[in-house]
């Protein structure tokens, strides 16, 4: 025996099947236009927890490119005014041969002495320059403001050595270690005490300013001297080359960094969202499916033996 | 033999053929009524006439009129409405609290990682006071986030507690409807025949009911039907109707539980025992997927505030004197509670006798779950039974003071009774009482207390790589020296005080990768991590951050960012009371993302599932008593002709008595 179809049940099964091929057909629209196949987490939970990992590297890759960039500004600066210590350097170098000139005379020597004592002031206020926004480009691992300053005892450096890190995808250099740039260079002659860019040209400078000192005593003060102007000069040169490689390495790491969030962007959107064809396709077949139900349903619905039946 | 039983069988066939057109228009008339039997008018021939030719027919009767009906296809029905409002009812709400799970930007993951990324900000500019700002202003967002989550899940619970109110109205007064037709049949029961409609509309009434709460029924001899609910709660019995009432749930009072008002005493039922229904949906809802979501944000808030703060209390802010004031800890954090049943033990003035309570020991280490406390059940002394109310539960023996997966459990003397209960939770309130503490940019600790420098005349390649903070530094004026006495890493250490008097010193192995001091050896409380290799005569030197340093200083801030990385959620205890395991902050949302995202998942399927069916058994059922309107027409034509053909037979009738007359009267 088949079936009873009741009358009254059919409508109610036509139209709940109406109404949920419009839900459907409303969700695919909503895909659609939201571009998203996981807008809630139940739509697909572990495309969900993936979405929100890749969303997490993302947002940390900003927060590295952020620290890079933080450092790398510093780092140019670093760069930059160990390049204009290393000219000054020069210039002090080319003094310091002038003052070995027979000809010269205490005078003529005081006079170096003067140019000196700016070049070495130059230098101090390079060594205590900041970034512009307060960090001491040689603050190494905190300072006093200013980090350098002139005692009776010459030039001393009040900071911790070492480098202030910033945490990007690896830790890159805030800061130089002031200390180890401008005071530690090695001594030329083994088993001597370090050198300082400041008591050199500070020894120079009151060298030049004796009066009466005779040929070989300058002599000597020339050879030691350019001899150390030249260590110290060296010791900053490798300041400049260390500061230039973290900027190459700065930039290599730049690369990496927008790699891994171009790679957490990728990840994201294989995970949500739609696959635009598939869901054009999907879209037109829910809307056939509609257009069939609509019309079966105003078809089916006229027929009745009532009809049939006349009075 | 004259015209008139002819006379009488057209009659008689007549009125059944009447009969049956007024039960198939009663059908038509009553098509789209819900719960309506089609009827049947039950015709019967009547019992011959004897005669020495052998029996004649006498025509036809109306037995009864019958509904189509059968009962066990209806029950069945019932049921399966039941179990599909249930699970409509469980995932309408799951879709709700899903939303307070939102994925991507408008998530608490993405507003926690952005908090803890902003710590790399201060990281780069630790003295800067906008930086600070913009931290504090992340700490807020966190808290905030935090809160309205909360919020959103007391509303749904608000919304649990007046759907079950309505429900409970409604379950009442279809009682009552029951009681009363109950009490219209039992009148009627004498009378022999069955009073169709009003058994149509009981069914009816019954099933309405089971849409908000599973029944089972036994009929009574006097027509009246008994409704049970929650395996044999009498709802109905004859013509009187038991009434529910929605109260607090004994074992934890901000939920609803729905109680049997039994002559005035309230009985609670067991949820689990309800079966199906809406009611029983929401009950299941509101007891474990809104516990759950509840305590997995509540988890993440406490993790992540607890560790923040940790870490911040180990740091120095920018406070005068600097370094002189204890770091303040960033976040409030929403207490443990340790809830008492309604039902334990009350002294004179009412007021518990016993109670718990709770402190968490290691935010790091909480569970998502509930647990359950009541004395040992074999009654031993200052032995508890605790029940971590997890799928699948687990069940510990624990005394008082002990600690339980990173919490602390104190028990009151006098202890509890036998009966007492107590519903411990220690993540719930977490996320509702979280809150920024800090007002002011300087009390964030971005500067680490110790500052660690290798000497600058070390032959060795060893540079700082990190120094961490275990604890603050208990000799907070302390200098600790470490000299490498040879290649392979062997060091001595000693702590000397301002005066350079030796407080403590030892000797360690470094090796590649592992920090200094290796644990759980200490010195002053840091762990120091070298980047490249010592040489024999290399020395470090950790000492105090100077104070004029702690505005450059990004040593914490440094600390505050590993967080991003840092296993802090949900450790696992293990025997010997220590933990391992655990997930990032981020890895803690996206899978509290995903369990609630499986929930409305699974709850989607049994809900279209159930739906089905219910609609299959519905159809099953109203196959059978359903009213099919072109049978009727048909029917109407086929009873038309009968009463046409039974008219013509009275008409032959009469004829025949004309003839007669005629015959007579010639």
């Amino acid at each position: 025996m088949s079936m009873r179809i009741t009358s009254a049940k059919a409508y109610e099964t036509s139209i709940g099947n109406l109404q949920s091929r419009q839900q459907d057909l409303a969700d695919a629209q909503n895909k659609l236009t939201s571009g998203k196949r996981v807008t809630v987490a139940s739509d697909d939970p572990v495309a969900a927890a993936r979405a929100e990992r890749a969303l997490a590297a993302m947002v940390r890759s900003e927060a590295d490119q952020r620290a890079l960039e933080a450092s790398r500004n510093v780092t140019t600066q670093t760069e930059s005014a160990l390049g204009d210590a290393g000219e000054l350097m020069q210039q002090a170098r080319e003094a310091v041969i002038n003052a070995g000139n027979g000809s010269y005379s205490d005078s003529d020597r005081a006079t170096l002495a003067t140019s000196l004592k700016g070049i070495r002031d130059q230098l101090l206020a390079i060594a205590n320059r900041t970034d512009g926004a307060g960090t001491y480009l040689f603050g190494g691992q905190g300072t006093q403001a200013p980090p350098f300053v002139d005692t009776p005892a010459g030039v001393v450096y009040q900071g911790a050595g070492g480098q202030t890190m910033v945490p990007s995808s690896e830790s890159l250099p805030m800061t130089v270690d002031g200390g180890q740039t401008w005071l530690q260079a090695p001594n030329p002659v083994d088993g001597q005490p370090a050198l300082s860019v400041f008591s050199v040209l500070d020894g120079i400078i009151g060298d030049l300013r004796t009066p009466g000192r005779g040929g070989d005593a300058i002599k000597a003060t020339v050879s030691t001297g350019l001899s150390n102007v030249d260590a110290v000069a060296a010791n900053l040169l490798a300041a400049r080359t260390t500061a230039g490689s973290t900027l190459n390495r700065t930039d290599s790491l730049e690369n990496q960094i927008s790699a891994t969030k171009l790679a957490a962007q990728t990840e994201r959107s294989n995970a949500e969202d739609l696959d635009m064809v598939q869901a054009i396709s999907d879209f037109q077949n829910q809307q056939s499916g509609y257009d069939a139900a609509l019309k079966t349903y105003a078809t089916v619905q006229h027929l009745s033996l009532f009809q049939y039946l006349s009075a | 033999m004259g015209a008139s039983p002819l006379m009488s069988i057209g009659l008689r066939a007549m009125a059944a053929s009447y009969a049956s057109m007024q039960t198939t228009s009663h059908n038509i008339a009553n098509a789209s009524v819900a719960g309506y039997s089609r009827q049947e008018a039950q015709l019967a021939t009547s019992a011959g006439q004897y005669t020495g030719a052998g029996f004649f027919g006498k025509g036809v009767d109306v037995t009864t009129v019958t509904r189509a009906h059968d009962e066990f296809l209806t029950r069945a029905a019932a049921t399966a409405t039941s179990l599909s409002a249930m699970d409509a009812a469980r995932q309408d709400r799951l879709s709700q609290l899903e939303s307070v799970f939102p994925t991507g930007e408008g998530g608490l993951g993405y507003t926690v990682n952005q908090f803890l990324n902003s710590m790399s900000d201060l990281a780069s500019r630790p003295g800067d006071s906008a930086t600070r700002q913009t931290v504090l202003a992340n700490a807020q967002n966190v808290a905030t986030m935090f809160n309205s989550a909360s919020n959103q899940l007391d509303s749904i619970q608000a919304g649990v507690s007046s759907d079950l109110r309505t429900s409970v109205s409604q379950v009442n007064g279809l009682a009552n409807s029951i009681a009363q037709v109950n009490q219209q049949i039992a009148a009627l029961n004498g009378l022999g025949q069955a009073p169709n409609d009003l058994l149509d509309q009981r069914d009816q009434l019954i099933n309405q009911l089971s849409s908000l709460v599973q029944v089972s029924t036994v009929p009574a001899d006097d027509g009246s039907l008994g409704v049970f609910i929650s395996g044999g709660q009498r709802l109905v019995l004859g013509n009187q109707a038991a009434q529910l009432q929605v109260t607090q749930d004994a074992d934890d009072p901000s939920r609803s539980a729905i109680a049997l008002n039994d002559n005035g005493t309230l009985r609670q039922m067991d949820s689990g025992t309800l079966g199906g229904g809406s009611i029983a949906g929401l009950l299941r809802f509101q007891n474990d997927d809104l516990v759950q979501g509840r305590n997995l944000i509540g988890q993440l808030a406490a993790a992540v505030g607890s560790a923040v703060n940790q870490q911040q209390m180990l740091g120095v802010s920018l406070q005068q004197p600097l370094g002189g004031v204890a770091s303040k800890p960033l976040f409030a954090i929403g207490a443990p509670q340790a809830v008492p049943a309604t039902t334990n033990t009350k002294d004179g003035s009412g007021a518990y006798v016993a109670s718990v309570a709770l402190t968490v020991t290691d935010a790091s280490a909480l569970t998502a779950a509930n647990y359950e406390l009541r004395a040992d059940p074999g009654g031993a002394d200052g032995v508890y039974q605790l029940t971590r109310l997890s799928t699948p539960p687990l069940v510990m023996s624990i005394a008082s003071g002990d600690v339980v997966d990173g919490m602390r459990i104190d028990i009151s003397d006098p202890p509890p009774s036998a009966t007492d209960r107590f519903l411990l939770k220690p993540v719930a309130q977490a996320a509702a009482g979280m809150a920024a503490l800090l007002q002011d940019p300087r009390d964030l600790a971005a500067a680490s207390p110790l500052t660690a420098t290798a000497t600058s005349t070390n032959t060795g390649t060893a540079a700082i790589a990190s120094l961490t903070m275990n604890s603050l530094p208990p000799e907070a004026a302390g200098t600790a020296q470490i000299s490498f006495t040879g290649d392979s890493g062997d060091y001595t250490w000693q702590l000397v005080d301002d005066d350079n008097n030796v407080l403590s010193s030892g000797t360690g192995t470094w090796q590649a990768g592992q920090p200094i001091p290796t644990p759980p050896d200490d010195i002053n409380g840091f762990s120091l991590n070298l980047a490249g290799v010592p040489r024999d005569g290399d020395t470090l030197t950790v000492a105090p951050t100077q104070a004029a340093y702690i505005a450059t200083n990004n040593g914490n801030a440094l600390a505050l960012t590993s967080l991003r990385d840092a296993a802090l959620v949900g450790k696992a205890t293990l025997a010997d009371g220590s933990t391992s395991g655990g997930v990032t902050a981020t890895d803690a949302y996206a899978s509290a993302l995903a369990d609630i995202g499986v929930r409305v998942q699974t709850a989607n399927t049994a809900a279209k599932t159930s739906a089905a069916m219910a609609s299959q058994a519905g159809d099953a059922a109203s196959a059978v008593s359903g009213v099919n309107l072109d049978e009727e027409a048909a029917r109407l034509i086929q009873f038309q002709q009968s009463y046409q053909a039974a008219a013509k037979v009275l008409q032959i009738a009469q004829s025949i008595f004309e003839t007669l007359l005629q015959t007579t009267s010639s």
